[in-house]
């Protein structure tokens, strides 16, 4: 039972953990309707720009925020003016390897850079165990759970509270009608991949302590961001939300049971179920049905 | 995408290309053999192996337009069971075949529910896919070594396909590229390869055509895999040493697919011209700076990439096949102008017949909308039956149930077949084989082919070899007023150009039943009375016509018989200059008040 | 007002327009009739800048704005209500109608406006914070109408507002197009309703295939067999 109890409060935070990268990359495909290969190297830019900043000015990681978060929105708002939106009406495979070889040459610049070592951030103290009784989670952990919930409240409230929220949310839904209304589409777009980057800036300040920066550290999570994405209904913010705690929980489960070698063909066996029997997702609208034929 | 292609030379100075060819060949064999070393052999051996999997990985995801990001799982099954095989004293020159088969099967087992998907969706599943076999082949250690991989066993000589000297293995990757360039070429010569592309472009429409899609993009998948196993076996051995991690590997898979989308997605020899371009680069790069620039070769292919598709998203052909087409001559048609418009000799026309085609009580819910409403209708041989409505009426979904694009809630569509008696098809593939054709009212046309290659697909359905049904084709095309744009891309043509394309595609399926949706709409002044004449010339031919049209003009004097559809109902049936004078039609177009307003 | 000057109009290679010349004073309704793809739709497109044209000039008091991005025309004063409603299925009525006072030189007064649209339609009042893909067709259009006037235009122009409706429904768009054009807003109208069209209206113009044919007054189009033509080709 105790077992139990200790693997769920794990894959809760795992669950967290893939909630917290997986919100932007829904955020941008709901608006933009495009796949980010590149997604998890944004994650892992901005792991390493905390590591720089913990260990060359020697601060609490969670003060890179105020850099990294900026520096990722800067970074995804230039993806979408400079690369996706001069290919707005090319082909699907030509957007498709425009993110990917974004991805392949980022991960190879930080090889370059830093070489295939792992990069270690300061823990802080955020490796220290809390729990009850003999059920225990990291401190890191818990700050990335509670997170994550603030992050995806806090995106709703900016989407239907907002000016500019609103203009997202109309651009999503109909992009002609957002145009006679006077919404610079363009500009919704740019700022839509910012946001979706800069959320990936807050999960790598949260996730750099807990985790090692390597390279490839973003493909490991950039799958299973998709996962979450594709489960969770494409663009639902909530919908990826409950799939990240989810697989989060398969993840935890899977890897107790099945070993932890085998617990990815759990993960990907259910994305691969939902993308061909339900590619709704198991929350999404049908309306979101655009990537299948009838 | 574009199709031209250094193999299909049709004009005068059309030797340049294949000549390019042959010496490009010869230079990846003659030019290791000559200067004879180490590094360069390796250089050229690579080149091949890469040439040959990106050309077998581009008949999916170039001519099958699936755009597939695991196809290193292929690689490493063949990688495996090669390696397996040759570890149970199994020559590999068994074991490749072994491989391919085996990678054919797992390809189309798990292609075939994925094949829903478009794009990014699709890549992501054939990604997911490549991770499972990955996970897979490091779990189950005992037959695959896990991850401490596998070795070949110390045996040499062209029994093991190993060997101190680099020339034999520079020879069996050199015949295996060209296996598989010959495959590829060979593929999109067939009837089967303009299938593949005809499906990529227009699923629609190729369904239309009679095209098993499904069937097409499968055998597209297994071709692939099994050539993509085949390499992956002999490239096993040339390494000597497999594990997951590499052979299973996204980052293999990416590069792939890379040669291809920068050599030219879709095209024969891009895959060839892309490898030979980058494969030196890089791996000069990694030779000269060694160690110190680990992550250099990876950062130049990415960006390589992005800047490709930024600025050349047509990939490398298009930019050689405009030099090799430069000195392209004019076709000889152009020479003698517009070609003659449609003659029509007035007397042939025979008497309308018996029933061809029956719709009975058609019935069709959208969601709530009740789009058609007991809709019942025949055609007569030879007929010309009209169906006139306002927008939104539900014509174009009555034609959609009568080409079995959609399923009727209820009611029943029956055709005449050849035999004499009435058939109920139920898909688009089954009403083709009962010649029945169709036009899309929004135009269909399989933009990156030819006008010539788009009428064949048309074509293939009576005439299965490709030179008759290019005879074919061309006679239409001439008919149709079309001769002078045969060798051009169809996305180029005007829209009235487009329009006569839809039909000479279908004309060339030679139906008997022909279903035209509003192909006079668009059109110039000048050239309806041209497209009236058309109309009446096929009619003449004995086929028999529904067409739905909002010009009245070609309504009027096209028409044998007209229905009017308004809301989803027939609302009146009748003889065209009777039907329009009804009170209920008036209404329909014009409004409610227009009766008393025609009145003043 | 508006004025068109050969203007020439198309998507990719397609010239849907050829040559349209067409003129719009202040405070008049005017009307474009004329059958399926004689490119009437394009036209309201190519004004409010979703489409640009590739030649002539289009002129709103007397600046020329062809060529303009949409979000910049919408300052003019220039709303478009588009064909089939395009409400945002996802957003309330309210946020509907919000967004139609998006740019920023409309969001002060937003909430006097708001009550304006409201007592204009009642029925929409009471549905403020339902989601707008919940309502039906008419009140669908309703909210459409509504949120081309929060913008507070000067010209609005209408696409095919009586499409996919019930007759009593289109009798009181018709309504509401009327009780708009008497507050001095300047309309413009595609329809395929011709005659209760020409009836609100002031002058029309007759296109086919991408030309102005004819242009009067809306009462000699109503009595003339043209028109008749150019729909049933008898």
């Amino acid at each position: 039972m105790e077992t139990v109890l200790q693997i769920t409060a794990n894959g809760l935070m795992l669950g967290g953990l893939y909630a917290m990268i997986s919100v932007g990359l829904t955020l941008i495909f709901g608006i933009t309707r495009v796949i980010n290969f590149a997604h998890g190297e944004f994650l892992m830019v901005g792991m390493y720009i905390v590591y720089l900043i913990t260990t060359q000015l020697g601060v609490h990681p969670y003060a890179s925020l105020l850099l990294v978060v900026p520096a990722l929105f800067v970074m995804g708002a230039l993806t979408q003016k400079l690369v996706i939106e001069r290919l707005r009406n090319s082909d699907e495979h030509v957007q498709i390897f425009a993110t990917v070889g974004l991805s392949i040459a980022l991960i190879n610049l930080a090889l370059l850079i830093f070489g295939a070592d792992i990069a270690n951030t300061p823990s802080s103290g955020l490796r220290h165990s809390v729990g009850v009784g003999t059920v225990g989670v990291l401190t890191g952990q818990l700050v990335i759970f509670f997170s994550s919930i603030v992050l995806v409240v806090g995106l709703h409230l900016l989407l239907t509270r907002t000016r500019p929220g609103r203009a997202i949310r109309a651009t999503a839904q109909n992009r002609a009608a957002a145009r006679l209304m006077g919404i610079n589409v363009s500009r919704v777009y740019v700022l839509t991949f910012g946001l979706g980057a800069a959320c990936v800036g807050v999960a790598a300040t949260l996730v750099a302590p807990l985790y090692p920066a390597s390279p490839t550290i973003g493909t490991y999570f950039v799958l299973i961001a998709f996962v979450v994405v594709v489960m969770g209904g494409l663009g639902s913010i909530t919908g990826a939300f409950i799939a990240a705690l989810v697989i989060g929980l398969v993840d935890a489960f899977a890897g107790y049971y099945l070993g932890s070698d085998l617990k990815e063909v759990a993960v990907f066996g259910i994305f691969l179920l939902v993308l061909i029997f339900r590619p709704s997702g198991l929350f999404g609208a049908r309306r979101n049905l655009s990537h299948v034929s009838p | 995408m574009s199709t031209r292609t250094l193999s299909l030379p049709r004009n005068r100075d059309g030797w340049r290309a294949p000549a390019a060819l042959a010496g490009v060949l010869a230079a990846l064999f003659v030019l290791p053999v000559v200067i004879d070393d180490a590094f360069v052999y390796h250089i050229f051996i690579t080149i091949c192996i890469f040439a040959g999997l990106s050309t077998a990985w581009n008949i999916v995801g170039g001519y099958a337009g699936q755009l597939s990001l695991g196809h290193a799982a292929f690689y490493g099954i063949g990688a495996y069971v090669g390696m397996m095989l040759v570890n149970a004293g199994v020559t590999p020159w068994l074991g490749m075949f072994a491989g391919g088969g085996v990678a054919a099967v797992v390809a189309v087992a798990i292609s075939y529910p994925c094949f829903r998907l478009h794009g990014p969706f699709f890549a992501l599943a054939s990604i997911a896919f490549l991770e499972v076999f990955r996970v897979l082949a490091l779990h189950f250690s005992d037959v695959t070594g896990g991850a401490t991989g596998m070795m070949v066993p110390l045996e040499t000589g062209w029994m093991w396909m190993i060997f101190q000297d680099r020339l034999p293995s520079l020879i069996i990757a050199f015949g295996l590229m060209l296996l598989t360039l010959l495959v590829a070429w060979g593929l999109r010569q067939h009837r089967w390869g303009f299938y593949l592309v005809a499906t990529r472009e227009r699923e629609s429409a190729a369904r239309s055509a009679g095209i098993g899609t499904v069937k097409m993009r499968l055998l597209a998948v297994a071709i692939s895999a099994a050539l993509t196993a085949m390499l992956g076996t002999f490239h096993a051995m040339y390494l000597t040493f497999i594990e997951p991690g590499s052979v299973f590997s996204l980052t293999f898979s990416i590069q792939i697919a890379m040669f291809a989308l920068i050599g030219g997605i879709g095209t024969v020899f891009g895959p060839l011209v892309g490898t030979i371009l980058l494969v030196p680069v890089t791996e000069l790069a990694r030779g000269w700076l060694g160690a110190e620039a680990v992550g250099l070769h990876g950062f130049v292919y990415g960006s390589v990439l992005v800047i490709a598709v930024l600025f050349m998203p047509d990939g490398l052909m298009s930019v050689l096949s405009r030099f090799f087409g430069a000195g392209k001559t004019a076709r000889d048609e152009d020479a003698a102008g517009t070609p003659p418009a449609p003659t029509r000799t007035q007397a042939q026309r025979a008497p309308i017949g018996d029933v061809v085609l029956q719709a009975e009580h058609l019935d069709k819910h959208f969601g709530g909308l009740h789009v058609t409403n007991d809709v019942s209708l025949t055609l007569r041989k030879g007929e010309v039956l009209g169906v006139i409505g306002p927008n939104g009426a539900g014509k174009t979904t009555v034609f959609n149930m009568l080409s079995g694009f959609l399923k009727p809630d209820s009611g029943r569509v029956s055709i005449r077949g050849a035999d004499g008696h009435f058939h109920s098809p139920a898909s688009p593939g089954d009403f083709a084989r009962l010649q029945l054709g169709r036009t899309f009212q929004i135009v269909q046309p399989f933009a990156a082919m030819t006008v010539e290659e788009n009428i064949m697909v048309g074509a293939f359905h009576r005439h299965p070899a490709v030179a008759d049904a290019r005879r074919s084709a061309r006679e239409i095309a001439h008919r149709m007023g079309l001769a002078r744009y045969l060798d051009d891309e169809a996305r180029g043509l005007p829209i009235g150009g487009l329009k006569r394309l839809e039909i000479a595609r279908v004309m060339a399926m030679e139906p008997r039943v022909l279903l035209l949706d509003e192909v006079m709409a668009g059109i110039n002044r000048a050239d309806l009375q041209e497209a009236i004449e058309l109309v009446r010339t096929i009619r003449d031919s004995g086929v028999s016509i529904i067409a739905i049209e909002h010009v009245m003009q070609a309504i009027m004097s096209l028409s044998d018989r007209v229905i009017v559809i308004n809301s989803g109902e027939v609302i009146a049936e009748g003889a065209p200059e009777d039907v329009v004078r009804q009170e209920a039609v008036i209404e329909a177009y014009l409004g409610k008040e227009s009766i008393d307003a025609a009145a003043q | 007002m508006l004025q068109l000057n050969s203007v020439s109009a198309g998507y990719g290679a397609i010239n849907v327009l050829e040559d349209v010349d067409l003129s719009v004073e202040a405070g008049e309704v005017v009307t474009i009739v004329g059958g399926n793809g004689a490119g009437k739709t394009t036209t309201l497109r190519t004004i409010s800048g979703l489409v640009t044209p590739s030649r002539g000039e289009i002129r709103f008091e007397g600046k020329n704005i062809a060529g303009m991005a949409s979000h910049d025309i919408v300052d003019f004063g220039i709303t478009m209500i588009p064909e089939a409603r395009q409400l945002f299925p996802d957003m309330t009525v309210r946020e509907n109608l919000q967004m139609g006072a998006y740019r920023s030189g409309a969001q002060a007064g937003l909430k006097q406006r708001l009550d304006e649209v409201v007592a204009m339609f009642p029925r929409i009042g009471e549905r403020l914070d339902q989601r707008a893909e919940s309502l039906s067709g008419g009140e669908q259009q309703m909210v459409a109408i509504g949120r081309g006037m929060m913008a507070r235009p000067r010209l609005l122009m209408f696409d095919e507002p009586s499409l996919g409706l019930a007759p009593i429904i289109v009798s009181q768009v018709f309504e509401v197009i009327g009780q708009i054009a008497r507050t001095g807003t300047t309309v413009l109208i595609v329809e395929q309703n011709v005659y209760q069209t020409l009836k609100a209206a002031d002058r029309g113009y007759v296109l086919e295939n991408g030309r102005v044919t004819m242009a009067d007054t809306a009462e000699s189009l109503l009595g003339n067999d043209h028109v008749r033509r150019a729909y049933l080709g008898i």
